[in-house]
């Protein structure tokens, strides 16, 4: 294999050495605690930023005058122009640097004046001790220069088409070449001694290959018709129509989810469910089954908003986000920061095989990868946020322009607001007369004594999600609460929060108090509850809040007005949320609460601005409505990306622009390429033909889950510390084709499926077994345990309930509840709806599925490339004793008897023959006879569900 | 390869023939892989442990890293952040200047600014012979502390409730790695084969805001994760439904063992089918014995009352006494790790179920002190008469410590992982014994200053674990529970452990 050998310009040796010393002390590498007090000089912390603040302009990765620069160790340490080396470690007095800082010498002052700020005293003796210390400069600081990095780490170098092997004589004779993976398949078990089995039988095999690309069984039509078909393309044919069936992107887009980490619930404390961001899973089902060429899927995940194809774009906010945010900024720049790395992360580990988020803190130890290139990486993704955005594809083009019109003119609108917010003075003498803000617990609206049938409370916003009021109270001039349900009062709403029976209409003026007891809206703008009083009273203050207990301080209305009426028609405003102090939300006053501080003659102006604003903010919201609303994350202008000293976000050194690794040829990209135009770059660098990782990986990808193991058994990372390829020139032959054929997925699925090593019986033979009992050289087809989603999909086709409705919203397998923090409890029913594959089930991030969750079916909390296969005494309870699967039990034996009647014998073979595909055999038979007579029929269903043979692939 | 058997010490010789025998599952995946590029490198003492994993019956008790004082851990987590300043942490610095604004810039917390310094609603009393001062807010405890070991001077990573709970009971921030059970279970496997190995008992008020998380197995195989129940809700599925007769019941089951044995016939030496097969024989197992073990019906009434299960007026207290009472009669089944919350997320936030008292510190922790208290304190009482915390280590966490002062305009404290406290009893560790410092507001650590990570390695240290080494490879990083960090807190351990 041809070696890359690109520059070993400047001591090639430190970058290994570097990771090598790391690696020695694992205990010293604190990479995300922040340092404690120290009594020695640490280079990245006291003296990099000196550097950097003081004398990077003239000396640093731009600029390098009299040949000298501070940001590489070997020059900083060296000779500069000047002759003597600046720095003398471990004599501060005879180092020139000292000299120049402290300007002993008005001519060789650094940094010169005008040119940059002086170093402080205490800057200086830091420099000085450091110096004392012997300028100790440690390895994976020593500049990205320094680190000029090669690599021949196989993944690394070019694909190579190597020569067909022939097939050895002594395997020839039984073992049938179908296409050329046979040959390097035959020549691996050979070279290990070993021997592959017979092609299984026809039965085993179309179970296999359903199972397998279907996650289904086939059906009792499909079997007859391959076991039929005596033609030579019988096995062709079949290959074809699984592939060719809607059930295989249902099934395969499990495994790409799971690399991609994607589920639809924020995670972490709050864990909020996520309702629109199933368009991305219809999306990945979709491509695979239009055979979308892989590179294409690439480049529309990581850039599909500049290809019309918005909901691609799922794939890089498919993972956890914590949205409880602070004041605290050590809190969001850390967040941030978090963010950005699951990007980054789940890019390379999916596409590229590498774990590129080990270089966050310092250089990647094993890997030819830089902190530098971790942060240059983490540029590309430098605007992109996390939530939804608006599937304009899917409306015409007026309205789309419409909307888009109206989306500039808020913009300028706001704008302008803005500035006239600025020229408002701070404080308002009104501000004194002005009530104290509104507060969760309990509120008190006074006005002088009016008559009043009707009295309505219209909340405007909310700090918080939909308004919840625990109850009103309307007070007459005796100081009677005139509002309760029990003196015949009835309250009426614009809407009703749904589901929950603490929240309910009645609760608002029943009298009692607490979240226990309250209200709460549909809607979290311009909604109203009211209150018709049994007979008029002359009213004059209003009571109210959002919970009296005090435990909760969401929902809280925080613009509101209270009218009331005679005639339930006419209304008159009796007081309002501008008779009070402005609420706060994240320390800003609400919008346009600054008017109120301007002068009579510049408010009206402010006012009307205002006005346009809100107009505009409806109209594009009525316009928005006819336009659905993905979870496929928002665009914004490119932050700054800045290399972080051990990825602290507070201790930012230089800035970086965008550019993939080092190791590989650079894009040359500077920090003023925009923020789509950077995704794309990145995206068309990933899939292109010359890319030497990524065809291999997903080459790779696809042979694991055809196999249950990867040429390369480390799928998700190709690096130096992954598994080597079993069969390093069948992987690259195989990628080169498939780069040939257009990044074709279902072209290498039907090379891998035609081929007799797919087609090799399971059966383990002992000798081989003993020598190769990972079966890494394929010497028979391996079996394994079905996951999770074509477990219960199975078995609910089974039973007959296999609902086969495709795509759309998910059906929730828990019952909600919706507060601040989102609590999941397993349904105790179920409906058809639920019926549906699994694929289609909205998968929340902590909750494992009720049953099926503990067959080790991931959470998406991290990217998962190769499930666990885990055995537990919790799976046997859930599949024996589940409501779930007492009914599907149930529902089998019910289809049998519909299918066959009373005999004990044809339901029998009928639950074999759907099941397992075969007949009993006659102990068999007699035996479940004998059972069914004594038992029942469900009970045996019940056994049949939970057989090793029906939840393996052999 | 054979050296790096040896250098773990676990050639477990059954274990290893049957992973060479099956190969299934990707749990035997990559065992070798980067110890090779670690052993070229010439590095010795950093060479992973992955243990040797039985398919066929992965709870398989296995041998420690090297000798151990301590076999089982029971974590007492108190979720919502228990403040240190009214419970262990005394500060009479804090006293006097109580009203004072805290002197240094005005520091922003989770959810804002400070208001002045606020002495503890409660008061601390000198405690044993050790005189620890202790607050009277926790008692029972507090008369304990000359059988405790208190770390002061813990400090976190995130102040915000989710990150903090995922990083005390995983050891990161984010989401989806293992709980250090799972972690404990993985490397060490059962010592009972009837009951699980690992145990997570849920508040009696619902579960914590990471819920699952705080016991899930993250990326190790699904057979490491805790199993969650409690008193009064047992674990799903456990039970033979109602609907089916006991004699069906047994029929059903022989009739699958009869079908799956003379399937596994045709797969001879293959595991995994074995084990699924063992699997329904330990949850048969299970089905007799959890039940037995929640059932306190058995249990005399000085006990009920010593833990104060018997409490007929503050049942929520008496609710968490039993999950204590059970927690203790998990170890004595020989459950490896059992994890028991004090608090809840799931029936009101912000203090109102749990420990987050931002903003009525007193009137909340007012009723979740006397919840904790008697209960927690019989729990370590009753682990120690029966001679039970000679091999358990008993662990109190939270995750992260509040503000000395009081919130801008509240009554109560706000997130500060800077500086806060656990403590530890048992097995190993030293008694009576106090460990680092905070600042003389209780606000940062200052002596000792120790990270979750130092608290995870000193825990797994006390089981016999080398932190360092214990691992598993998941996408290209051999992941152990204390990232790249951790050192062990030797100061705590008794001169044998």
């Amino acid at each position: 294999m041809r070696k890359v050998t690109r520059s070993f310009a400047l001591l090639p040796a430190t970058f290994w050495i570097g990771f090598v010393c790391a690696a020695q002390l694992p205990a010293q590498d604190s990479s995300e605690t922040p340092p404690t007090i120290a009594q020695t000089i640490d280079f990245g912390r006291d003296i990099e930023p000196l550097f950097a603040a003081h004398c990077y302009a003239c000396h640093g990765p731009t600029t390098q005058e009299s040949n000298y620069r501070l940001d590489v160790r070997s020059i900083a340490l060296g000779v500069a122009d000047l002759g003597d080396p600046p720095i003398v470690p471990g004599d501060s007095l005879n180092s020139p640097l000292i000299r120049f800082v402290s300007g002993e010498d008005d001519d060789t002052l650094m940094p010169p004046d005008g040119e940059g700020e002086r170093l402080l005293d205490a800057q200086i003796e830091l420099l000085r001790q450091w110096i004392e210390e012997g300028a100790n400069w440690p390895d994976d600081e020593a500049g990205n220069k320094e680190t000029k990095i090669s690599t021949d780490h196989w993944s690394f170098q070019p694909l190579v088409d190597p020569p067909i092997p022939e097939i050895d004589t002594a395997i020839a004779g039984h073992f049938q070449a179908a296409n050329e993976i046979d040959h390097f398949i035959a020549s691996g078990l050979t070279r290990a001694g070993l021997q592959p089995s017979p092609a299984a039988d026809r039965i085993t095999l179309i179970r296999r290959i359903y199972l397998d690309t279907h996650g289904l069984l086939p059906t009792p039509e499909q079997v007859q018709r391959f076991t039929n078909d005596t033609t030579g393309e019988a096995w062709s044919t079949v290959v074809d129509e699984v592939l060719s069936s809607s059930h295989y992107g249902e099934s395969w887009a499990r495994h790409w989810l799971d690399i991609v980490r994607f589920a639809e619930s924020t995670g972490f404390e709050v864990n909020r469910d996520r309702s629109n961001a199933w368009y991305y899973r219809d999306y990945v089902i979709n491509s695979l089954n239009d055979d979308k060429s892989f590179r294409d899927f690439i480049v529309e995940q990581i850039a599909g908003d500049a290809l019309g194809v918005d909901e691609a774009t799922g794939f890089l906010v498919g993972g956890p986000f914590d949205i409880v945010k602070s004041p605290d900024i050590n809190l969001t720049l850390m967040q941030r920061q978090d963010e950005l790395a699951d990007y980054v992360n789940t890019t390379s580990t999916s596409f590229l095989g590498l774990t590129v988020g080990c270089a966050r803190c310092h250089n990647h130890k094993f890997d030819p990868i830089l902190q530098r290139d971790y942060y240059a990486l983490q540029a590309f993704f430098s605007g992109v946020q996390h939530g939804e955005r608006k599937l304009t594809r899917t409306v015409s083009d007026q309205t789309r322009v419409e909307l888009e019109e109206n989306e500039q003119q808020l913009k300028s609108q706001e704008a302008l607001l803005a500035e006239l917010s600025a020229t408002a003075p701070l404080d308002s003498s009104k501000s004194d007369s002005l009530l104290p803000s509104v507060n969760a617990s309990m509120n008190t609206d006074s006005f002088p004594p009016v008559e009043a049938r009707f009295v309505r409370f219209s909340i405007n916003r909310c700090n918080q999600a939909e308004p919840c009021i625990d109850e009103l109270e309307i007070f007459d001039d005796k100081s009677v609460n005139v509002a309760l349900s029990s003196s015949g009062s009835v309250a009426t709403s614009t809407g009703n929060y749904d589901g929950d029976p603490k929240h309910q209409l009645a609760h608002i003026n029943d009298g009692k108090i607490g979240n226990e007891h309250s209200w709460i809206s549909n809607s979290e703008t311009n909604s109203w509850v009211q209150i018709e009083l049994s007979n008029p009273a002359r009213v004059e203050r209003i009571v109210w809040g959002r919970d009296r207990q005090g435990n909760f301080a969401d929902r809280l209305a925080i613009d509101y007005a209270i009218s009331i009426s005679m005639d339930g028609k006419k209304w008159q405003i009796v007081a309002d949320s501008n008779g009070r102090q402005p609420f706060f939300i994240d320390g800003k006053e609400p919008e346009g609460a600054f008017i109120a501080r301007l002068s009579e003659s510049d408010a009206p102006k402010a006012r009307k601005v205002l006005d346009e604003v809100l107009r505009l903010r409806s109209a594009i919201k009525t316009q928005g409505e006819s336009i659905p609303t993905a979870y496929i994350g928002t665009f914004n202008e490119n932050e700054t990306t800045y290399r972080l000293h051990r990825g602290d976000p507070l201790a930012p050194r230089e800035e970086v622009a965008p550019d993939v690794l080092t190791v590989m040829e650079g894009l040359g990209l500077d920090s003023s390429v925009p923020e789509q135009e950077r995704r794309l770059k990145l995206a068309n660098w990933i899939g292109s033909d010359s890319n030497p990782l990524t065809a291999r990986v997903i080459v790779n990808r696809v042979w694991q889950f055809h196999f249950g193991r990867g040429i390369v058994a480390t799928p998700s990372d190709f690096g130096v510390n992954g598994a080597r390829p079993t069969h390093p020139e069948l992987l690259d032959w195989l990628t080169l084709r498939f780069i040939e054929h257009g990044w074709s997925l279902k072209w290498l699925h039907r090379q891998i499926l035609m081929s007799a090593t797919y087609r090799q019986s399971s059966k383990p033979a002992a000798d081989s077994l003993a020598r190769d009992a990972d079966c890494q050289m394929l010497w028979r087809f391996p079996p394994r345990r079905l996951e999770a989603e074509a477990i219960r999909d199975c078995i609910l086709q089974a039973s007959g309930k296999l609902n086969p409705q495709a795509g759309g919203p998910g059906f929730l397998l828990f019952r909600v509840d919706r507060e601040n923090v989102h609590h999941y409890f397993p349904l105790e029913k179920f409906e058809a709806e639920q019926f549906r594959r699994m694929i289609y089930m909205t998968k929340i991030r902590q909750e494992q599925e009720d049953v099926f969750g503990v067959f080790d079916c991931p959470d998406g909390g991290q990217t998962v490339p190769n499930r666990n296969r885990s055995t537990t005494p919790l799976q046997s309870l859930n599949l024996l004793n589940s409501l779930f699967m007492l009914e599907q039990a149930d529902s089998l034996a019910e289809r049998l008897i519909a299918m066959t009647g009373d005999d004990p014998q044809a339901q029998i073979k009928v639950a074999y023959y759907l099941l397992l595909l075969r007949d009993p055999a006659a102990d068999e038979l007699a035996e479940a006879v004998s059972f069914v007579i004594k038992f029942g029929l469900a009970n045996f269903c019940r056994a049949m569900l939970n057989a090793n043979e029906f939840l393996f692939l052999s | 390869m054979t050296r790096y058997l040896n250098a773990g010490n676990l050639l477990n010789r059954r274990g290893f023939l049957a992973n060479t025998m099956t190969g299934l599952s990707s749990i035997a995946l990559a065992q070798l892989l980067s110890s090779q590029n670690l052993l070229a490198a010439g590095i010795d003492d950093a060479l992973p442990i992955r243990p040797l994993i039985d398919p066929a019956n992965p709870n398989a008790a296995r041998q420690p890293h090297f000798p151990a004082a301590a076999k089982n851990v029971v974590v007492i987590f108190c979720a919502g952040a228990c403040s240190q300043i009214d419970t262990f942490d005394y500060k009479p610095e804090l006293i006097r200047r109580h009203g004072q604004p805290m002197p240094g810039e005005n520091v922003v917390t989770f959810q804002g600014r400070q208001g002045a310094l606020q002495k503890s609603p409660w008061d601390f009393k000198p405690r044993g012979e050790s005189g620890k001062m202790v607050s009277t807010l926790v008692d029972h405890l507090g008369e304990l502390a000359d059988d405790i070991c208190f770390i002061h001077s813990l400090t976190g990573k995130t102040n915000t409730h989710g990150p903090g709970e995922h990083f005390m009971s995983t050891g990161f921030t984010l989401e989806g790695f293992p709980s250090i059970g799972a972690w404990v279970t993985y490397a060490l496997g059962s010592e009972n084969d009837n009951l699980p190995a690992f145990v997570a008992i849920p508040d009696p008020r619902g579960r914590p805001q990471s819920s699952a998380n705080n016991w899930g197995p993250g990326f190790l195989p699904a057979v490491f994760q805790g199993v969650d129940f409690n008193v009064t809700n047992p674990i799903r599925n456990l039970a033979r439904p109602a609907r089916i007769s006991p004699e069906n019941d047994k029929a059903t089951r022989e009739l699958l063992n009869r079908m799956n044995q003379r399937h596994l016939a045709q797969f001879p030496g293959d595991s995994e089918l074995a084990a699924r097969i063992a699997s329904y024989e330990l949850a048969a197992k299970m089905q007799l014995s959890v039940p037995g073990i929640s059932d306190l019906t058995t249990e005399p009434a000085h006990v009920l009352q010593m833990y104060g299960a018997d409490d007929t007026e503050n049942t929520l207290k008496a609710a968490f006494a039993r999950n204590c009472i059970l927690a203790r009669r998990l170890i004595e089944n020989g459950v490896r790790f059992v994890q028991l919350f004090n608090g809840a997320y799931q029936t009101g936030g912000e203090g109102a179920s749990n420990w987050d008292g931002h903003k009525s510190l007193k009137s909340q922790y007012d009723v979740h002190g006397p919840i904790l208290d008697q209960p927690a304190a019989a729990l370590l009482k009753d682990l120690k008469q029966r001679g039970l915390l000679e091999e358990t280590l008993v662990v109190w966490c939270t995750e992260f410590g509040r503000m000395p002062t009081f919130q801008e305009g509240a009554s109560g404290r706000d997130h500060n992982p800077a500086g806060f406290t656990a403590w530890m009893a048992g097995a190993g560790v030293k008694k009576g014994f106090t460990y680092g410092a905070t600042d003389e507001f209780g606000y940062k650590a200052v002596e000792g200053v120790s990270t979750v990570y130092d608290f995870h390695a000193t825990i797994l240290h006390l089981l016999g674990l080398d932190h360092r080494r214990l691992s598993y490879y998941h996408n290209g990083i051999e992941r152990r529970l204390t990232d790249v960090h951790g050192n062990v807190i030797t100061d705590v351990l008794t001169s044998a452990s």
